[in-house]
């Protein structure tokens, strides 16, 4: 495995071979088409946050640890905003809009007043999620119209609607960018070499910026799905979520410094992480221990990035 | 333009960093087809000269013309719009992409599908080879990550970029700086093939050795001004040196002039 990012996909289906291996010893029936089904229900959300958070990462902008509160906040001021008067049709509107706000905060923050990503989204995480709690009380927001609901419960051809129509096209799009446009070396130019980039002409600063408002966006729509699946707005749904996704990230393949990675493994990774979580949901293990596993997961593949493996020589 | 006519005409130059007067009143002519070496000891003003040829400083006086016209470059890619290209001595390659992809960043090669710039990825594989080919680059293969080039083939990837934007005067940072004896050798073939094309170079050098191989005509900076300018057959190592430390006996009515 000369490649890193070979050996992080090759970590990557280990895991995945190893996951499966474990539950279907333990318990054979888990190897259902429901199972399937109900893997990718939850995976929508965190795939949609784990996208933004990988393309951030992509072009070295850092990563965006609000993800979770992106989403949490942007559920309760849409619902809020419907209660308040707003016409209920407008709401994936709202939620797109809200988010793509809360993220550009972020653009503002890291790009424009150059705080470290990581301490301006920690602080900004704190405060949405803050707020979101704040607001409500911590009850849930009802008010989301019955046609919303189908969307968010119901399957097409087999595969849960919301995945069908954000994860999907959302995933293919970005790929597209990655591998077919200039946009997409750019992005991978500057998350390995900022200054080059910069010295070539790239709008570093200007594309760093947007990415952080489609991190955002990526997360109203994650708020969007939780909405119409929920049928009211939680103050907690984005919970965990900025460690899930990074996990995902980061197993995806993605190096943390930036330049290398792309968003197959991502998709993958995500996969990974919630089929983990609903398999020990399955065998009726605590939701506490499954954070902990996502703990271990990320830690696994931070140590894949670093660790001086025997056989991987540098060309 | 007269054949005769320098590509840069330089005249008065100066440029201060506050009180510091990094450059003082420097004029020079830079001609293509020529490998014009700049010499000086650290802080003698021949680095902030480059960068105001290459649009990174501003000067504060003087006149630069370009092909005869006056300009006053805003930012490096307002310098490479009017053909002046910059190799840096940390040289800015991104190393997780290819020898193409690099050659081509930020000017890619691409065609409009459903509005949508798509990369022409055979196009700019095609031109990247022509370019390796006729520098006689010893590149073995334009889809690998330059991360695992000597540092002389990344020299190449550089000058192939600059050649990519059809620069007229290429600007060379200590290109020898951190190269074994082999690899130098190469890069100065590479630095002699750019003049023979056509392209102006300016070189920046310690290395008087390299300097004497390879430059057409030397110029001496020292405390921010240009103290000689000479050519090779007019010129040997040791006079160049005691120009660069104040030591050429010339220099010692200058100094007390100023």
């Amino acid at each position: 495995m000369k490649n890193p990012h070979h050996r992080s996909l090759l970590l990557l289906a280990t895991l995945w071979l190893v996951m499966l291996l474990i539950f279907v010893l333990i318990r054979p029936a888990i190897l259902q088409l429901s199972m399937a089904e109900s893997v990718l229900h939850f995976s929508s959300m965190l795939a949609l946050v784990g996208l933004g958070q990988a393309l951030l990462i992509l072009s070295g902008a850092g990563m965006d640890i609000s993800v979770g509160g992106m989403v949490s906040l942007t559920a309760i001021l849409t619902m809020m905003a419907v209660q308040a008067g707003v016409p209920a049709a407008l709401i994936p509107l709202l939620a797109l809009v809200i988010g793509l706000c809360l993220g550009l905060v972020n653009g503002v923050l890291v790009i424009s007043c150059r705080l470290l990503s990581l301490i301006a989204t920690l602080g900004t995480m704190f405060a949405y999620g803050g707020l979101a709690l704040a607001l409500t009380g911590g009850a849930t927001v009802s008010g989301v119209p019955g046609w919303l609901l189908p969307w968010g419960r119901g399957t097409l051809l087999g595969i849960p609607a919301h995945f069908l129509t954000t994860v999907m096209p959302a995933y293919l799009i970005a790929a597209a960018v990655l591998a077919l446009t200039p946009l997409g070396r750019w992005i991978l130019a500057m998350g390995n070499n900022e200054r080059s980039a910069r010295l070539v002409g790239i709008p570093v600063g200007r594309i760093r910026f947007i990415l952080y408002g489609v991190s955002g966006l990526l997360s109203g729509l994650a708020a969007l799905i939780s909405l119409a699946w929920f049928g009211s707005g939680r103050p907690d749904i984005g919970t965990n979520m900025e460690l899930e996704s990074l996990a995902a990230v980061l197993l995806g393949g993605v190096a943390i410094a930036g330049g290398r990675g792309g968003v197959g493994g991502v998709l993958a990774a995500v996969l990974l992480v919630v089929g983990l979580q609903a398999g020990l949901q399955y065998l009726n293990i605590s939701s506490s221990w499954q954070l902990g596993v996502v703990g271990l997961l990320l830690i696994l593949a931070l140590l894949s990035d670093r660790l001086p493996w025997r056989f991987a020589k540098r060309v | 333009m007269d054949k005769a006519d320098p590509f840069i005409r330089a005249r008065g130059i100066g440029k201060h960093f506050g009180g510091v007067t990094a450059l003082a009143d420097v004029d020079m002519d830079i001609r293509e087809g020529e490998v014009l070496a700049l010499l000086g000891d650290n802080g003698a003003g021949k680095s902030t000269f480059v960068k105001v040829l290459a649009g990174a400083h501003q000067q504060n006086e003087g006149v630069l013309e370009v092909a005869g016209r006056s300009v006053v470059f805003a930012s490096p890619q307002d310098a490479a719009g009017s053909g002046i290209a910059t190799i840096f001595q940390e040289l800015a390659l991104s190393d997780n992409l290819t020898v193409t992809e690099n050659i081509f960043l930020g000017r890619e090669l691409t065609t409009k599908v459903a509005g949508f710039p798509i990369l022409r990825r055979a196009e700019m594989r095609r031109r990247a080879i022509a370019l390796l080919q006729e520098l006689e680059a010893h590149i073995p293969d334009p889809d690998r990550p330059v991360a695992g080039l000597s540092g002389g083939q990344r020299q190449a990837v550089a000058i192939c970029r600059a050649l990519n934007i059809n620069a007229r005067l290429v600007i060379m940072d200590e290109p020898t700086a951190a190269l074994a004896v082999a690899e130098t050798r190469k890069v100065l073939t590479l630095v002699r093939r750019l003049a023979e094309r056509g392209c102006a170079v300016v070189l920046i050098s310690h290395n008087i050795a390299d300097v004497m191989a390879v430059a057409d005509r030397m110029i001496v900076f020292r405390r921010g001004r240009k103290i000689a300018e000479t050519t090779r057959p007019d010129t040997h190592a040791e006079e160049l040196v005691s120009f660069i430390t104040g030591a050429h006996p010339s220099l010692r009515v200058l100094e007390q002039a100023h």
